[in-house]
């Protein structure tokens, strides 16, 4: 940990800082009166400025104070939070994002116009003085405390640079005190011929527009309190100027837009207003009773419950639970060996250590895993902001929707899971929500609803995305799968299959492609990502009401259940998940050599011999088993000598060196301690197609 | 000597762990080497290329299982007491690949200094000039430095 680069670490702060900043802002867009989430994003601000300055982002730590000073008001209650105002901060958000991640990409321009809009909105005309500050140091705040200060005059001894104190970073640091006004007095500045380039001839007076008191003044000054001369006078009244009246005139002016997401307030509070009764019901009643009027009250509370969890985490590099998860699987390949010669001897003793050794075993392992599961909701958080800016853009409102935040996945699967989200979200949006007439017309409420939620469900995830839209336009998808030839006119198909054509590769019903979707490309992308991540997609849908996708996934990509299979000395593993049914096979079957199909319960289904693929020797044994795979619609059987059994796997990526070999998807350690395949069931199918395909041929011919 | 010969040989000795495959002696880089274990089962993997056919556990890694033998056109023999399994760290394409080496025999961990090294013979050489980094001496034997990296790729 020690190696880590100082500044990687920053990133990973900052990004997470940034997650909550952008929470709190949307969260703020929707109840504007909540003091606690202004709090939250102004807490955020001024630890991204704080740590970045720390670590040497100068632009960073400049940008934010600008950021924070006008979010000040906010806070300060003098100003609403609009939506417009709401916006602007977003985009200042994405700017330090930007400054942060990738510096060069950034111009100064863009963040000088950010901050021209914050500005506009915080304050209608700041006085040109401050700017002329901002110029001469840009770490300076705009003067606008109405609080009296310190009026300071700062004398250093000539040879103070010697000694390597540096007035200027002292001034910087008096600027933290409080909004400055700095000037230089050059009197003393002789001739150049006559000038020491190693002295200080400089000496400066300072106004510091804050309250704090002298001791925090002459803390600034504590090294260098012999080698100079500090003279304070208390400062009467701030000279800076108060636009005080100017505010209230911005108020009263977007009371009225402020008021617009008003109901939404009441919409989005009560849900979450639900949960904490249902745990806490003791609790909630006195405090409804001390604010009677407030309704998002429970809000903060669970706010500051998850705070609270946060405290309690430790940051770990993913590499280093993969090596734990590594060193666990080995103990558990270990201990499975110490229990088989336990059981093979008569030693008692042996036989309770190695039972107790067994069960720390696996549940270590259970802990190892759970240590690296995330709750989803870290992922959830992300695509608020996507709502909110799609449904700016197509201005169709949407209220978005989360629930079981807390459902945990593995760290790999939730980054896995971003894109397609992202691109089920914007479906939803572009073609799920009809635009505001629309919903009129048809007596719907104008806001459409997008929810996403995640569930346990076994040893399953259940994600579904489900928007209360027009839902899928089934003639229409038949119409343009018989325009592109995917299936003969007039066929008789069920909804369900008709839906599957959307997962086709360059499929789209939309009439017009928008900037958003209706290339085609998307759905089949979702499909294959999830499907490499061993789950699948479904929809369904109810025209009119809304249309549902569920992806169902695996808990974690690091295990799979398996069954395990013996294809002469060699042992493999098949996915359960891709497994039908296993089915002997029949004299008959194994006599016809020169046809590969089997006939199961009336269809035919073509067969690979793993004895063949695999190059096995020895004899066969006499009772050949097929298992039955599939992938989608598509079956084929696998022909193996003696089907084992069960057995929960560790994947482990095959090697470099074997990267030409397909049909294995990697490799895991059996119990005995060897290694067994994992066949790559997708692989298979296409393998076993490709032969049926050449046997039609070589008929033909 | 000169160009050609890495870097790790300016100090002027190479350490090496002496291997036997058949009748001939290789000398690997003890830079490369990361443990030395006995035989243990191996899994075949169908379809692979004759010189990496099977993976083996090793510690919880499954890595594969080289055969410099058949890379060099030699007879395999079978497993004998002698036997060892040698696993090497190799870059491969920038990545860090742990494969292991059957050995016939393994000798000793040795230098080879560089004034024993010995141009490469154009003629009179079975295998391919690619797969030997250099010939050296050693105790009045020549010995190969393999050319490690060429051999598996």
């Amino acid at each position: 940990m020690s190696g880590m680069d100082p500044t990687e670490v920053f990133r990973q702060e900052a990004s997470e800082l940034f997650e909550v900043l952008e929470g709190a802002l949307l969260d703020l867009g929707q109840r504007p009166d909540d003091r606690e989430l202004v709090d939250s994003a102004f807490r955020a601000l001024h630890t991204i400025k704080g740590s970045g300055a720390m670590f040497g982002f100068d632009k960073v730590a400049s940008f934010t104070h600008e950021f924070e000073t006008a979010f000040d008001r906010v806070r300060k209650g003098e100003i609403r939070p609009t939506q417009e105002l709401i916006s602007v901060a977003l985009a200042a958000k994405d700017y330090i994002r930007a400054l942060i991640e990738d510096p060069q990409s950034t111009d100064d321009i863009i963040g000088e116009a950010i901050l021209d809009d914050l500005k506009r909105f915080v304050s209608a005309d700041q006085p040109a003085a401050p700017v002329v500050e901002i110029a001469e140091a840009p770490a300076l705040a705009p003067a606008e405390s109405k609080q009296a200060g310190w009026h300071l005059h700062l004398e250093f001894e000539s040879h103070i640079l010697r000694n390597g104190s540096n007035p200027l970073d002292l001034l910087e640091d008096l600027c933290k005190l409080g909004p400055c006004f700095v000037v230089p007095i050059t009197d003393g500045i002789p001739f150049l011929d006559e000038m020491d380039p190693e002295d200080c001839y400089l000496k400066w007076d300072v106004k510091l527009h804050a309250a704090c008191d002298k001791d925090a003044i002459d803390d600034v000054f504590m090294f260098v309190q012999d080698e100079m001369k500090l003279t304070l006078s208390p400062l009467e009244h701030s000279e800076a100027p108060a636009p005080a009246p100017l505010f209230q005139l911005l108020d009263e002016e977007l009371a009225p837009a402020a008021e617009m997401p008003a109901p939404v307030v009441e919409a989005a509070a009560a849900p979450v207003a639900e949960q904490p009764v249902a745990e806490q019901p003791v609790a909630k009643q006195p405090v409804a009773k001390a604010e009677p009027k407030s309704e998002s009250k429970p809000e903060p509370k669970s706010e500051a419950k998850r705070d609270d969890r946060g405290i309690a985490t430790v940051r770990v590099q993913a590499e280093r639970l993969d090596e734990l998860m590594d060193r666990v699987g080995e103990l558990v390949i270990a201990q499975a060996r110490l229990t088989q010669l336990a059981s093979s001897g008569s030693d008692l003793s042996i036989k309770m250590i190695a039972e107790e050794i067994e069960r720390l075993a696996s549940s270590l392992r259970d802990t190892t895993m759970g240590a690296r599961m995330v709750p989803i909701g870290s992922l959830f958080g992300r695509f608020r902001r996507l709502v909110h800016d799609l449904s700016r853009d197509l201005s169709k409102p949407v209220e978005f929707v989360t629930s079981g935040e807390d459902t945990e996945l593995d760290k790999t699967m939730i980054e896995c899971l971003a894109d397609p989200l992202v691109h089920l979200i914007r479906n939803a949006i572009d073609h799920g929500i009809e635009d505001t007439a629309t919903r009129t017309a048809n007596g719907k409420t104008e806001q459409g609803r997008i929810e996403l939620a995640a569930v346990h469900s076994g040893a399953q995830v259940l994600v579904t995305v489900k928007d209360n839209g027009g839902g899928l336009n089934t003639a229409r998808i038949r119409a343009k799968a018989e325009e592109q030839g995917l299936i003969a006119a007039g066929a008789v198909l069920t909804d369900h299959e008709i839906h599957q054509f959307l997962f086709h590769p360059g499929f789209s019903t939309a009439q017009t492609i928008s900037a958003l979707s209706g290339r085609g490309v998307g759905m089949d992308v979702v499909k294959r990502t999830i499907e490499n991540m061993r789950g699948t997609i479904d929809l369904s849908t109810r025209p009119g009401q809304g249309t549902t996708v569920t992806l169902r996934l695996p808990l974690t990509l690091a295990i799979i259940e398996g069954l395990l299979i013996r294809v002469g000395e060699g042992r493999y593993i098949i996915p359960l998940s891709a497994v039908e049914e296993c089915i002997e096979l029949t004299a008959e079957d194994e006599r016809s050599r020169g046809r590969n199909f089997l006939n199961v319960r009336g269809n035919l289904v073509p067969f690979l011999r793993l004895r063949e693929i695999m190059t096995a020797s020895g004899a066969p044994d006499r009772h050949q088993k097929t298992i039955i795979i599939s992938t989608g619609e598509t079956h084929v059987g696998l022909v193996a000598d003696q089907i084992i059994g069960n057995h929960q796997t560790v994947i482990k990526s095959l090697s470099k060196l074997h990267s030409d070999v397909t049909i294995f998807s990697g490799a895991t350690i059996l119990g005995d301690g060897t290694a067994a395949l994992i066949l790559d069931v997708a692989q298979l199918v296409a393998l076993a197609q490709s032969k049926v395909e050449k046997q039609h041929i070589s008929e033909a011919a | 000597m000169n160009e050609g010969l890495t870097g790790e040989r300016q100090s002027g000795a190479m350490q090496v762990v002496m291997i036997g495959l058949g009748e001939e002696k290789f000398a690997l880089d003890a830079g490369l080497v990361r443990e030395i274990i006995d035989p243990v089962p191996v899994t075949k993997v169908a379809g692979a290329r004759a010189f990496v056919p099977s993976v083996i556990n090793v510690r919880g890694n499954v890595i594969p299982l080289a055969d410099l033998r058949i890379r060099f056109g030699m007879p395999q023999l079978d497993d004998s007491a002698d036997t060892r399994i040698v696993v090497i760290e190799l870059e491969l394409e920038g990545e860090p690949v742990l494969v292991g080496v059957t050995a016939d025999k393994v000798y000793e961990v040795t230098e080879i200094s560089q004034t024993d090294v010995q141009q490469t013979p154009r003629v009179g050489m079975h295998w391919k000039p690619e797969f030997i980094r250099f010939i050296a001496k050693w105790r009045e034997e020549f010995v190969i430095v393999p050319n490690m990296e060429r051999i598996l790729n």
